[in-house]
């Protein structure tokens, strides 16, 4: 499907590197040189075979390996969103329950408007705001996430802490709205007011029988959006002039560079498809029910 | 101040007529001491040499150039990501080129005032007719990878480069102009050109102007970025693709040692993200800064900026051949719609110079400055229309790319026409859609009735002469064909002298005014931005950047 798509795109490759103001045969040399004037169905097959063999590809733009730079990409990718993850969801769901417990008063209220506010900036206001006030008027934390060669876990904590700063706001209101919802209906549902009447502490009704049933939808998003957090940060990617594979695989489309490409989404395709798995998981974890299915 | 005959007499001894012809002119006033110097450079004569007839001839000394700074300063650069692997043959990009210029080294430099310094040619000279150039090579330049630059790497560079079969970027600066197996070695430290015509400005052509142009071992084959060899002020420490590259001082250089112990070059793929760090105190440096982009920093007091007038500009193209803009008339009206004083005080900030629907933009000292400029007059266009049988208006389409300040242009110029009824529809696009295989029938660039292309910086318009306008040229995107043009394009560009190129700039400005296939609207200046305190930073309006002589105060 990529490998078609990117075909259909006008352009190619030898003018792409070039630029359009290139004389005709240098491009045409080019694209010889890169073997990308071959049939496409040949093309196709080749790349398919190198791909299944392990190898996948050399990049056209670079005349390098594809290989590092999609790993380098993911790794940076995948330590923003860690940071990103860990900050806003167990803040998320602490905001959510909070504002179930205060339902309906001005704490409510305020999670819930404030919440949702800042989700429907786009990251690119908050992020320019966020950088404004910490990067260049307190200078407390650098712009750019990239942390210099060799920096230890905290320095690169400390780097990549604003450009978690937006992505955490996107993400707050959203997981907080969910988690308030599901919190709301199961202090609302008969088991809790069961537990309640039986004498349970208050701590353990909430702990215990409130909150399992209540994180449910909550772990869906959660899972959902991890897609988004790896694959989807091209313009965080760029504000803070961080190397993710978002903006790997949006300069890679630009370049009509296909090896970088078709490999980056690929690997995008594996994260999507492990972050469904690992929320499959914890759902069955959460809720008997799925688990004693299964085994029956 | 008075003049010096008997002391110009000596220094006259020896030169060419054509030299001779160019002391002339300053001494008679017909040329100015700043078109002196940058057409004596270009014949090949030395800045020193020039600056003594100069003094002669009652002109004072020439300015001396900036003090020295302090040394050991590491600089820290803020630039575009070189779009592709860094290879002297194929490199396209402001980011590569950049980089690249770090390390290796021209035969002569176009600098900032585009008058040409010698580097590694100590001295060039044409033939009497231009058609031969010899270049005289510097001795004792020594590569990082250890040999001595002679005149066999000359050639290879140059060759390689105007090759057809080397999928090389300088081919259509050399297309027509030299072939391949054209640059001769005379001895190891002599090189000869022989052109396919005369030319009066091929030495921009093997200058920093054509940023392929470096020269690099023979050996070369490929691969450039394991070696980063050159011959230049600074070595490679470390490149890193999409990342950045840094780079140490050269103790091996032939020249004066670069101040800097370190530079280090960080690659953004935005401007924003760049103007915050250099805000927030991460970068020295913004080595292309847009105008539009750069509002922000242009009047704050913590950055300085550097304005070069260049001659890079947007091209306005409509077709000839074809449509209502087939009529001279019709192109002259719409040009008249444009407010050129708006456009550069405006739109541009004060950072242009109003352009005269030529190439000649008032830097090139070949530019007839006595042709009128073109003014804002809504009721001559209209006129124009009545006469060409277009008074009550027509529509059509605007087609440009999504580039720079292209976009506002556009609507500005949709605004204007509106007056002599012409409703323009635009249609802005992507740069890869707009500019699309870059061949006619597959390019909307090259197809569109009427365009607006973005044009880089030259240090002379022999480029935008040729491709843009020629009847056959492979960019000439307004469908112009026009003989007599042909011709005086084909003369400016064999001249050697300059009040010949003068007089035939003159003739083509007029012609281009009469005819109006493009509309040049400004020619905009090239800005560096740097931090306070930074100084000794030498940008050219080819995106290049020289800092052998940058320090931090």
């Amino acid at each position: 499907m990529v490998f078609l798509g990117g075909q259909v795109l006008p352009g190619n490759v030898g003018r792409a590197i070039l630029g359009p103001f290139a004389d005709q045969r240098a491009v045409d040399a080019l694209n010889h040189s890169l073997g990308v004037d071959r049939p496409l169905l040949v093309q196709y097959g080749s790349w398919i075979w190198n791909f299944l063999h392990g190898d996948m590809g050399t990049s056209y733009v670079f005349r390098a390996p594809v290989a590092p730079f999609v790993i380098d990409a993911l790794g940076n990718s995948m330590k923003l969103a860690l940071v990103a993850f860990v900050l806003v969801v167990p803040i998320g769901i602490l905001g959510g329950v909070i504002a179930a417990l205060n339902f309906n008063r001005p704490l409510d209220r305020i999670i819930s408007l404030g919440g949702l506010s800042v989700t429907v900036l786009p990251e690119f206001v908050t992020g320019i705001i966020l950088i404004l006030i910490f990067g260049v008027w307190l200078r407390w934390l650098p712009i750019a996430a990239a942390w210099p060669k060799g920096a230890g876990f905290f320095t690169q904590l400390y780097y990549l802490t604003l450009p978690s700063l937006p992505l955490f706001l996107v993400l707050f209101g959203y997981i907080a709205r969910m988690a308030r919802s599901g919190m709301i209906e199961a202090l609302d549902s008969d088991y809790t007011r069961t537990a309640v009447l039986k004498g349970l502490p208050w701590r353990m009704v909430i702990w215990r029988h409130v909150l399992r049933n209540a994180l449910l939808p909550t772990i869906t998003v959660i899972a959902t959006q991890t897609g988004y957090l790896i694959g989807g940060l091209v313009v965080i990617e760029t504000l803070f002039r961080y190397q993710g594979i978002g903006s790997l695989i949006f300069t890679a489309a630009r370049g009509k560079d296909f090896p970088m490409l078709e490999a980056g989404i690929l690997t995008i395709g594996i994260v999507y498809a492990v972050a469904t798995l690992i929320a499959d998981f914890l759902y069955s974890v959460l809720n008997p029910r799925i688990r004693l299915g299964a085994e029956q | 101040m008075s003049k010096n005959y008997r002391i110009l007499d000596l220094l006259r001894r020896g030169r060419t007529p054509l030299e001779n012809h160019l002391i002339d002119g300053l001494i008679d006033g017909r040329i100015s001491r700043r078109e002196f110097v940058r057409h004596g450079s270009l014949l090949g004569l030395s800045l020193p040499l020039l600056g003594r007839i100069g003094m002669a001839a009652g002109f004072g000394a020439a300015p001396s150039l900036a003090r020295a700074g302090a040394p050991g300063a590491t600089i820290r650069v803020g630039s575009s990501v070189p779009a592709a692997a860094i290879d002297p043959v194929t490199i396209a990009d402001a980011g590569g080129l950049l980089v690249m210029q770090q390390v290796a080294e021209f035969l002569c430099i176009d600098g900032p005032d585009l008058v040409l310094k010698p580097a590694l040619a100590e001295s060039w000279s044409p033939n009497t007719d231009g058609t031969v150039w010899t270049f005289k090579l510097r001795k004792g330049v020594k590569f990082h990878s250890g040999g001595e630059m002679k005149a066999d790497d000359v050639v290879a560079s140059i060759d390689r480069l105007a090759d057809p079969a080397n999928s090389s970027n300088a081919l259509s600066v050399f297309s027509g102009i030299l072939q391949k197996g054209a640059t001769k070695k005379v001895d190891d430290y002599t090189v000869e050109f022989h052109l396919d015509a005369p030319n009066g400005n091929f030495p921009y052509m093997v200058s920093s102007d054509n940023y392929n142009a470096v020269i690099i071992p023979a050996s070369y084959k490929g691969g450039y970025e394991q070696s980063f060899d050159g011959t230049g002020p600074f070595k490679i420490e470390k490149y890193t693709p999409k990342v950045g590259a840094s780079f140490v001082r050269n103790d091996d250089y032939w020249g004066e040692k670069a101040l800097p112990d370190r530079t280090e070059f960080t690659f953004f793929t935005d401007i924003q993200p760049q103007i915050l760090a250099l805000q927030g105190g991460q970068i020295d440096i913004i080595n292309q800064m847009p105008v539009l982009a750069g509002v922000a920093v242009l009047n704050d007091p913590n950055v300085e900026v550097i304005s070069l007038k260049s001659s890079a500009h947007q091209q306005l193209h409509m077709h000839c051949d074809e449509g209502p803009t087939k009529d001279a008339r019709v192109r002259r009206a719409i040009a008249l719609c444009l407010d050129r004083e708006k456009l550069a005080a405006g739109l541009m900030k004060g950072r242009a110079v109003l352009g005269n629907d030529s190439p000649f933009a008032a830097v090139y000292p070949s530019t007839d400055t006595s042709v009128p400029q073109r003014k804002q007059d809504i009721a001559q266009a209209k006129q124009l229309m009545e006469a060409a049988g277009a008074g009550k208006g027509f529509k059509m389409t605007l087609t440009t790319e999504r580039y720079l300040e292209i976009p506002e242009y556009a609507q500005l110029i949709q605004n204007w026409v509106k007056e002599i009824g012409i409703e323009l529809e635009l249609n802005i696009l992507d740069q890869s859609a707009y500019y699309g295989d870059a061949v006619f029938g597959k390019s909307n660039w090259l197809d569109s009735a009427m365009g607006i292309t973005d044009y880089g910086h030259r240090g002379v318009p022999n480029v935008y002469l040729a491709a843009p306008l020629k009847s056959d040229g492979t960019w000439n995107a307004a469908h112009f064909k026009n003989k007599d043009y042909d011709q005086m394009a084909a003369s400016y560009i064999a001249a050697l002298d300059l009040e010949a190129q003068k007089a035939t700039a003159g003739k083509i400005q007029k012609l281009l005014l009469e005819e109006t296939p493009v509309i040049f609207g400004y020619f905009y200046d090239y800005l560096t931005a740097t931090a306070k305190g930074v100084t000794g930073v030498q940008p050219t309006a080819m995106s290049q950047l020289f800092l052998e002589k940058a320090s931090k105060g």
